[in-house]
């Protein structure tokens, strides 16, 4: 069963899009799924009004949601979903897959920040670029991420990963600051560049770097230098320098950062002796 | 300060009520304002109702009851000042204490990132450096004579060029590490900025840290209290063996306070700077007691988060767009809705974000109608379609207001406002009753 | 003239002896009377129990330390929120909700009167303006005293006259209802991030002793004629063996006891009743202290039940509130309030298969069940810091229902199990006993006249639920007996229908209590003057704010209901 969206015009306000769900959509008649409810700023709309809605029963894969358009206004798509696909061709909005549990969501440009917030299980993929907080617990929580997987082919901002506890965020563009910020478990994989801070006041977990990094934490202690790291079932070649922290936290997280893209951290190499 | 804000704070008022017709600013009655306000907030898809740190308690009440009425966005300064450290106790927790607990019994003061002498000028002399206690006194006849010191030094050198014609050579300062003065059993204050400031001059000892580094050098702090080591050699420009210094002064003290300001919160890593400042203090409760405060600007921006989280759950950035609160900066901040263009009006109350909010937030202020509760002439009020002028909270109308330290202190009525001038919260209670009005006659 | 009858309901007011007796209740202009004409409007209360408004004697639900608390915790308040409708304001949950929120659930229970337990007097101004958001029911606040400079200096120079006028002075200038003492010492101690371990212990800086202080505010107390008595937040709360503290507590007032009345009030006794020598040997203290209460009648005490949730503990016991902190690594606001008293905030998760948690539950219930006078021992949850609120219907199922509290012992923690003595106790509350528990029984702690019964007289705060104690036996239909507490079906405050089967339909805005201590003679408004005069000329070396600035004008409150009492001094 395959559910085509297309938004019915450009939206300027923000849209309340818990509802597209494989979830909330399963079972539920075309005229049913029109009528459930979004929001426009603070208008209470119908998904019908805001959509074009298309049914393909023909079609043999798993339960799908496909939305065509610019949906960079629409938040919490795949909100709560534990099965079935959404593919976004176009750009998503923040808190994409929020609290998912299963199921696959592929976006073919942008996501918003909160990409994959509390997320506990699934894949999210984004082909193009993504903001800030993938993967983050919600405010004032220690309970991030607890499961699954997001693939973020272009750049990501900052805070990716903030309080993870399990699971695994790969990024193989760049990152901004603060990337694994209080983790607690997991792995983070960036190919691209970090600007700083990775790690920070991580309590364990394991994030690794395998290009440029602005900087190391001065909380973090040299432990080894390692020829190979092992990023979700892959060898990734290093060597790099594998740091312990974030000392400040009692942590006993493992930075892994590569040392031919970084070598203004060869001073580190005299405690290895 | 103070008295600038009494003496002349009526030179420059609006004196009516404004409203744009045809691009200009033309004479209105309260009521045809009231009106037009009322009808650009309940037309609007998703107001911002924005300011609220310059007015009392009393009318951020009606506001935030206004905002859920006409389902907007209800957020204040904090957004742009110390919002971030919201966010890091939000994290964090905080580890704080009533002004009087400084000055009763604080023997180490830290200014981190904040030049009280320029930004709060009473502050040294009523909570800090020059404030006498019930257990530790005033250090006031300490800095005078490090000014006597220093004025003397001067006078040498003065003396040595007129004479000499030539620079005197004083004797090498002996101090390796931080200066003799933090060891003493008095009231010690350390300065820690990017440069030296009015504060740091007073101060007993300045350490200078390089420009948003101020995360490492915390987070480093952070691995010496809790009797860690180092891999590098300095931190943020500062050597490690004066940071390991810097730890036992913090250990020994007996009730050490960290104030911190927006060189905290607004450089790079904003909030985790609160955070890890925040923890360090925290961490070093476990040695001795321990502190930390912000330093707050906006006179009432407590008093605004305060009366909006006892309403909604949520101190500022609160959407109550879907009928219920929902908080998340970033997402719900008004210079970021602003910055996505994604309001189509707003009301601003005692405050100027046009003059303060970042070109690419404040440009899309003038695209949508705008509601301006202020009484003097700021660049919002020029780009306003509706301008009502209060009557000055504090001064011409009594209120409830928050220190920086979360107590409550009643504003005093000084004088009576003009003829036919409303308390903002008068003018709020007017545009709420007219959206009630206006929202029945939709329905019908 | 607005009159309401409420006819042929079961009746449980205990305070005038009516044991489910069905009769008429009427109301005129918000009291209750005798009688009412034929055109009165007519509650229908067949087949449903008729009981006076709850009454919460100890609840922190607005002031500074609540706020900072809901402040901290954005996440307590994302997944449980309240609409907007036509005639509520929108807000949160959960174990600290936003104060429209946290009125309409008191009310949606039947409870209608809800004590703040504490406020620093220096911010009781904030306290004041949360209570005036709070709708639905009359609330009061009992200001920290136990650890204001000015009483130990009293206490410590055998000054009890004078202290007496000077609480005298702040009961008024906080507008407060109580002396409320919070582990006395130990906050002053906690300046310096020090406490008291006993009774004995010296307060550092003061040279007196907590015993002293609190047998010097229980003085104070009766000299002052205050409608309730000390109420007491013990020493080493939460501590392994600290039930040894709550007893001597206990003991060290018994020859300050009244004839009439009790002269201490100790609360959420379930954290002092803690015997053993550390966690791992925790257990019950609850028979010491219930053998003590069952032999003196100085004391009241409420419970502080646990319930399994997440909620978030705040107290004005600074050092306890660090030492959470230090046992779940939880996020910790601490908040010392010069010349006065502290405060601290830690987030706390009670896990039924904890062996700690699930023994400090059963403790709860066996101090209410073994203490066999039940206007002695008062239902709350020290909300939020034992449970949030909204639990007390369950918790009442636990009262009037051993099957309902077997059943869950038998999904805690297998140790505590072992050592519960739950097992053992058969007891179940009458309703008539429930209703001394809740409403009864607070009210008269209180010293509230026109509280918690339904005599002519008094307030017309009332609760009916949908329980037929004829038809249906609550203590075996205990799952529909808590629904009915849920969900009053009606809720009456001041003499209007607000609740009508668990749903608002009428806004309200009660009264605020607080005591107005009048002299009873000439030569105590000497007293009370020079006080006054001290307190002004001390006022600059003490606090720092401005002696104009401190007290709270009448005019502040809401609405202000002055409890007026007559002092000797």
């Amino acid at each position: 069963m395959v559910i085509t969206l297309i938004p019915k015009r450009v939206f300027k306000f923000p849209i309340e899009g818990k509802n597209i769900s494989p979830d909330v959509f399963v079972e539920k008649s075309a005229k049913e799924i029109a009528a459930l409810e979004m929001w426009e700023g603070n208008r209470k709309r119908s998904l019908g009004e805001l959509f074009d809605i298309k049914n393909d029963s023909s079609a043999s894969e798993e339960f799908t949601i496909k939305i065509e358009g610019d949906v960079s206004k629409v938040r919490n798509i795949g909100f709560r979903m534990s099965m079935g696909q959404v593919i976004v061709d176009g750009d998503a909005g923040m808190h994409l897959g929020e609290e998912m549990s299963g199921g696959a969501i592929t976006v073919s440009g942008n996501a918003g920040s909160w990409a994959g917030s509390q997320m506990k299980g699934g894949t999210i993929e984004i082909k193009g670029n993504a903001g800030n907080y993938i993967g983050a617990a919600y405010r004032g929580s220690t309970k991030g991420m607890n499961g699954g997987k997001v693939i973020i082919h272009g750049n990501a901002g900052h805070e990716v990963g903030c309080y993870m506890r399990k699971g695994l965020i790969k990024i193989l563009g760049n990152v901004g600051i603060f990337a694994g910020i209080h983790m607690n478990n997991g792995t983070i994989f960036v190919q691209g560049t970090s600007q700083g801070r990775a790690g920070a006041q991580m309590t364990n977990g394991k994030i690794v770097l395998a290009g440029h990094s602005e900087d190391v934490m001065p909380s973090f202690t040299v432990d080894d230098i390692k020829a190979k790291v092992k990023v979700d079932g892959e060898k990734i070649e290093g060597p790099f320098y594998r740091f312990i922290g974030d000392l400040a936290d009692k942590g006993k997280g493992k930075l892994f950062v590569s040392k031919p893209k970084n070598p203004y951290l060869s001073h580190y190499e005299k405690y290895l002796e | 300060m103070g008295a600038a804000k009494f003496l002349n704070y009526s030179t420059h008022r609006t004196k009516t009520p404004l409203i744009r017709k045809n691009g200009e600013l033309i004479e209105a009655t309260i009521d045809e304002a009231i009106e037009k306000a009322a009808k650009i907030l309940v037309d609007a898809n998703y107001p911002i109702l924005y300011g609220w740190s310059n007015t009392c308690c009393e009318a951020q009440r009606v506001g935030v009851e206004l905002a859920e009425e006409v389902g907007g966005v209800i957020d204040n300064t904090s957004t742009v000042c110390h919002g971030p450290s919201i966010l890091g106790i939000q994290s964090a927790g905080i580890s704080s204490a009533t002004l009087g607990q400084i000055r009763h019994r604080a023997d180490l003061i830290i200014y981190w990132a904040s030049n009280p002498w320029d930004a709060h000028p009473r502050h040294p002399e009523r909570y800090t450096m020059f404030s006498d206690g019930r257990f530790q006194k005033s250090t006031w006849t300490n800095y005078l004579s490090k000014l006597r010191g220093e004025m003397s030094k001067k006078k040498i050198q003065r003396a040595s060029n007129l004479v000499l014609k030539r620079d005197f050579c004083f004797a090498p300062q002996v101090e390796d590490g931080l200066p003799y003065g933090v060891y003493q059993k008095r009231r010690r204050t350390i300065v820690v900025d990017v440069r030296k400031t009015r504060t740091a001059d007073a101060a007993d000892c300045f350490l200078q840290v390089e420009p948003g580094k101020d995360y490492e050098l915390l987070q480093a702090l952070r691995v010496l209290v809790n009797d860690g080591e180092l891999d590098v050699d300095e931190v943020a420009g500062i050597p490690v063996e004066t940071l390991e210094d810097l730890t036992d002064v913090m250990i020994g003290c007996k009730l050490g306070i960290l104030f911190f300001g927006l060189g905290l919160t607004m450089t790079k890593g904003k909030h985790r700077n609160i955070d890890s400042a925040i923890s360090l203090t925290r961490d070093l409760n476990n040695r001795t007691k321990f502190l930390i405060m912000p330093m707050r600007g906006h006179y009432n921006v407590t008093g605004a988060d305060i009366v909006s989280t006892w309403q909604t759950g949520y101190p500022f950035a609160v959407d109550l767009s879907n009928g219920y609160p929902r908080y998340n900066p970033g997402e719900t901040s008004a210079v970021d809705i602003l910055c996505r263009d994604e309001a189509d009006a707003m009301l601003v109350v005692a405050s100027d974000p046009v003059a303060h909010f970042p070109r690419a937030a404040s440009k899309n202020i003038a695209k949508h109608p705008l509601i301006s509760i202020d009484p003097e002439v700021t660049p919002t009020t020029m780009l306003a379609d509706v301008i009502l002028p209060p009557a000055f909270a504090g001064i011409e109308t009594e209120g409830t207001a928050y220190r920086m330290d979360q107590v409550p202190l009643p504003l005093k009525k000084v004088v009576e406002p003009p003829e036919g001038f409303l308390s903002d919260k008068e003018i709020l209670q007017r545009i709420l009753q007219k959206v009630r009005e206006l929202k029945k006659r939709d329905i019908n | 003239m607005t009159e309401l009858i409420i006819k042929n309901g079961f009746v449980y007011d205990p305070l005038n002896r009516i044991d489910g007796e069905k009769m008429d209740i009427c109301i005129r202009d918000g009291k209750i009377v005798k009688t009412v004409k034929d055109s009165a409007k007519v509650v229908d209360a067949s087949g449903m129990v008729v009981m006076p408004g709850g009454v919460d004697i100890h609840s922190h639900i607005a002031g500074g330390e609540v706020d900072t608390g809901r402040m901290l915790r954005p996440e307590d308040h994302v997944n449980d929120v309240e609409v907007k409708t036509a005639l509520t304001r929108s807000g949160v949950g959960y174990s600290i909700p936003s104060t429209f929120t946290t009125g309409y659930r008191y009310s949606k229970m039947g409870y209608t009167t809800v004590m703040n337990p504490s406020t620093p007097p220096l911010q009781a101004r904030h306290t004041h303006e949360e209570l005036a958001d709070t709708p639905m029911i009359d609330k009061g606040t009992y200001p920290l005293l136990g650890d204001w400079w000015i009483s130990l200096e009293h206490i410590r120079d055998g000054l009890i006259e004078e202290n007496a006028a000077h609480i005298a002075w702040m009961l008024k200038a906080a507008r407060g209802y109580a002396i409320k003492i919070v582990n006395p010492g130990g906050l002053e101690a906690w300046g310096y991030g020090r406490n008291v371990h006993s009774l004995d212990d010296v307060v550092p800086n003061f040279g007196i002793t907590p015993r002293e202080i609190i047998r010097g505010l229980c003085k104070v107390n009766t000299m002052l004629n205050l409608p309730h008595t000390i109420h007491v937040h013990t020493n080493n709360l939460g501590q392994p063996g600290n039930y040894v503290t709550a007893l001597e507590t206990m003991k060290c007032v018994e020859d300050l006891a009244r004839k009439d009345r009790p002269v201490l009030h100790i609360t959420h006794i379930q954290f002092c009743a803690f015997k053993g020598a550390d966690w791992r040997s925790l257990s019950s203290g609850a028979e010491d202290i219930a053998h003590y209460m069952n032999n003196h009648n100085h004391v009241t005490v409420d419970v502080g039940q646990v319930v399994f949730s997440d909620t978030t503990t705040m107290t004005a016991d600074g050092p306890f509130q660090f030492g959470l902190y230090h046992l779940t690594g939880n996020k910790w606001v601490n908040h010392d309030v010069e010349t006065e008293t502290s405060g601290g905030i830690v987030p706390f998760r009670y896990k039924r298969s904890s062996a700690v948690h699930a023994t400090q539950w059963s403790i709860a219930l066996e101090i209410m069940l073994l203490i066999k006078d039940p206007w002695k021992v008062l239902m709350t949850t020290d909300h939020p810091n034992a449970g949030p609120f909204f639990y007390y219907p369950k918790i009442m199922t636990w009262y009037i229902s051993k099957a309902a509290r077997d059943k869950l012992l038998s999904k805690t923690n297998k140790r505590a199990i072992k050592k519960s003595l739950l097992p053992t106790i058969d007891r179940e509350l009458s309703l008539y006993e429930l209703a001394i528990v809740t409403r009864a029984g607070q009210a008269k702690a209180l010293g509230l006249k026109d509280k918690g019964h339904l005599g002519v007289g008094a307030d017309a705060d009332i609760a009916i639920y949908n329980i037929n104690p004829e038809l249906a036996d609550p203590s075996k239909k205990f799952v529909a007996a808590r629904k009915a507490f849920e969900r009053a079906a009606y809720t009456i405050k001041g003499g209007e229908i607000v609740v009508k089967d668990g749903e608002i339909v009428k806004q309200v805005f009660g009264k605020t209590y607080w005591v107005d201590v009048e002299c009873a003679r000439d030569h105590c408004r000497t007293t009370r003057a020079r006080a006054n005069a001290d307190i002004k000329k001390k006022f600059k070396d003490y606090w720092t704010v401005e002696y104009e600035n401190y007290p709270i004008r009448e005019g502040f409150l809401h609405s202000s209901a002055p409890v007026a009492v007559k002092a000797e001094i």
